[in-house]
């Protein structure tokens, strides 16, 4: 097999930036509110959700995609769909992933405010919209965490979207899956140069969001 | 002549259900005034912050109402206030957060809170790095800046040391003088009320027991418990006499003891008789006209400042002040007799219900 040209390289990795940023921003569209409301409240029935996140953060992904698959699949309940194999499906499998890790740090960064916090805004009048954009900016740091930890299981993992999205040439093959192929098959060059490539991605976006939450302590 | 109430809580009843149970609290009338300092004093699990969260309206009573003539804001500062991200000038801006106030405005505001509590120097620092007593002021400093009708304090003064609780009353009397604010604070500690009270609330169990003018409660506390929260020191048993000495009620504490008092009284009950420590008089010599009897000294404790002296007197042991270095403080001893005076207007009587 020909090693693949510079032109496939680009389109794998961005076909894995195609299918790992709307993950991760989708996550963080459901994952905040819900940790913001879970981390700011008591209420009957918090320990066991907070448990239930907490497990979610330490799932393993191969068994994520075993369930996002089997809800994927033609006779599962969301088979009308015709998701499965397509980047639809590894995004709904990653997002998955991510949700439990933004639900689960941001809802420590709230838990870790004053308890009379909400309640010491409000006594200063501060109104409802900007009571909420002063905890965002509270648990900033909690909030970059989230984001890089969740990044980082997407971008990383291999098991789920190897599950629903079977690593197809030309539509579902990302980073992970290609540098697990190169590698059964013996093209251990292949296998490292995308290797170099994934992790020069993490790094270049954990080194972005690192610049900005350390420019924020100040 | 007093303005008029500017926070009226009547009738009030609360009722909070917690894991350790339920617990209601219940006030009368409590009313808060302009440039006015009230405290509400009570022990720990009596119910103040409950009372101080639904004066500022954050917990709903079951019964009765808070009514509100402010028209300025009505604002909390907590026992552990919470630091904003980023400068203290930042924090005290963050209180505009959402009001239609001018940039200049804001400003000045902040700039007058910041001098008020002696933080300007301080503008620029984080937050976050501020000591304890810097934080307290912060605090005190943002809500100031919102020109506050009502400030309603819980604890305002805990963890700090003595110079850091009077420096910080004095500028937080100041600031209630010269803005006219309204203040309730709650706290446990005796010191720390007389610190700032005007007037003073006393809350028991739950049940607003007694609220007066500041020298009323401490002087004529109406029940025995409430003597000893407000530091009445010295309680006696004694039966009112059928005697009198011209406009004085006596009461006996036993043959050799009797106390004149002007308090209204019954021949023939039986009262606990409350003098506050600083109106108990010491005399080595024959005594004075009021006169209640000879005393031994039992022990003498010296901080620099005051001279706390323990007496013997009818099997019971009292206690008195003196000013440290002076006069009869600088040469009394142990075992000496002393004569025990006190002004009959000062003596107090609580009656001892038979039951």
């Amino acid at each position: 097999m020909s090693p693949p040209s510079i032109g496939l390289l680009i389109e794998i990795t961005a076909r894995t930036l195609a299918v790992c940023l709307p993950a991760l921003v989708i996550a963080l569209a459901i994952g905040l509110p819900i940790g913001i409301a879970i981390g700011g409240r008591r209420f009957k029935g918090r320990v066991p959700l907070v448990s239930l996140v907490n497990t979610g953060m330490g799932a393993p992904p191969v068994v994520v995609g075993l369930l996002v698959y089997f809800a994927l699949e033609r006779n599962g309940p969301f088979g009308e769909l015709s998701w499965l194999y397509s980047p639809q499906a590894m995004i709904l499998a990653q997002v998955v992933i991510a949700l439990p890790l933004v639900v689960g740090i941001t809802l420590a960064a709230v838990g870790a405010l004053d308890e009379d916090w909400d309640l010491q805004v409000r006594t200063l009048g501060v109104p409802k919209r900007w009571r909420l954009w002063l905890l965002l900016r509270e648990i900033r740091l909690g909030l970059l965490a989230a984001v890089i930890t969740a990044l980082g299981g997407i971008l990383s993992e291999v098991g789920a979207v190897m599950a629903v999205g079977g690593n197809l040439e030309g539509e579902t093959r990302v980073l992970t899956t290609a540098i697990l192929m190169y590698t059964q098959m013996g093209e251990l060059e292949i296998a490292l140069g995308l290797a170099a490539i994934l992790v020069g991605l993490m790094l270049v976006l954990a080194g972005l969001l690192t610049a900005v939450q350390q420019s924020g302590r100040s | 002549m007093r303005e008029a109430a500017i926070l009226s809580a009547s009738g009030l009843r609360v009722e909070l259900q917690s894991r350790s149970g339920s617990f209601v609290l219940t006030a009368d009338a409590l009313d808060l005034y302009p440039r006015e300092a009230l405290v509400i004093l009570g022990p720990n699990g009596s119910g103040k912050s409950t009372l101080l969260r639904t004066l500022a309206g954050l917990e709903r009573p079951a019964a009765g109402r808070v009514e509100s003539a402010a028209t300025g804001p009505v604002t909390m500062v907590f026992q552990h206030p919470a630091p904003f991200a980023g400068s203290v000038a930042h924090n005290l801006h963050i209180a505009f957060l959402g009001k239609k106030l001018s940039g200049a405005e804001r400003r000045a505001r902040v700039g007058e809170a910041l001098e008020r509590f002696k933080i300007a120097h301080l503008a620029e620092h984080r937050a976050a790095t501020l000591s304890g007593g810097e934080m307290r002021r912060l605090a005190l400093a943002r809500a100031f800046a919102l020109r506050p009708a009502v400030l309603l304090l819980d604890e305002s003064f805990a963890g700090l040391d003595a110079d850091g609780q009077s420096a910080l009353s004095l500028d937080l009397r100041r600031a209630i003088f010269e803005t006219g604010v309204a203040v309730a604070m709650v706290t446990h500690d005796l010191r720390r009320a007389m610190l700032l009270a005007d007037r003073i609330a006393v809350l028991k169990d739950g049940r607003l027991a007694q609220i007066g003018r500041r020298d009323d409660v401490l002087e004529r506390p109406n029940s025995l418990e409430i003597a000893q929260l407000v530091g009445m020191a010295n309680l006696v048993e004694g039966v009112v006499s059928s005697e009198r000495r011209g406009d004085f009620a006596l009461v006996e504490v036993d043959a050799q003891h009797r106390v004149a008092t002007r308090a209204a009284c019954s021949p023939g009950n039986r009262v606990w008789i409350g003098i506050r420590p600083e109106h108990l008089k010491l005399d080595v010599g024959r005594g004075a006209v009021d006169l209640i009897g000879k005393g031994t000294v039992q022990g003498i404790v010296n901080d620099g400042v005051a001279v706390s002296v323990q007496i013997d007197w009818a099997g019971a042991e009292l206690r008195t002040h003196l000013m440290a270095g002076r006069g009869l403080a600088r040469t009394l001893e142990v075992g000496a007799e002393v004569s025990l005076s006190a002004s009959p207007e000062r003596v107090h009587l609580i009656p001892i219900r038979s039951d």
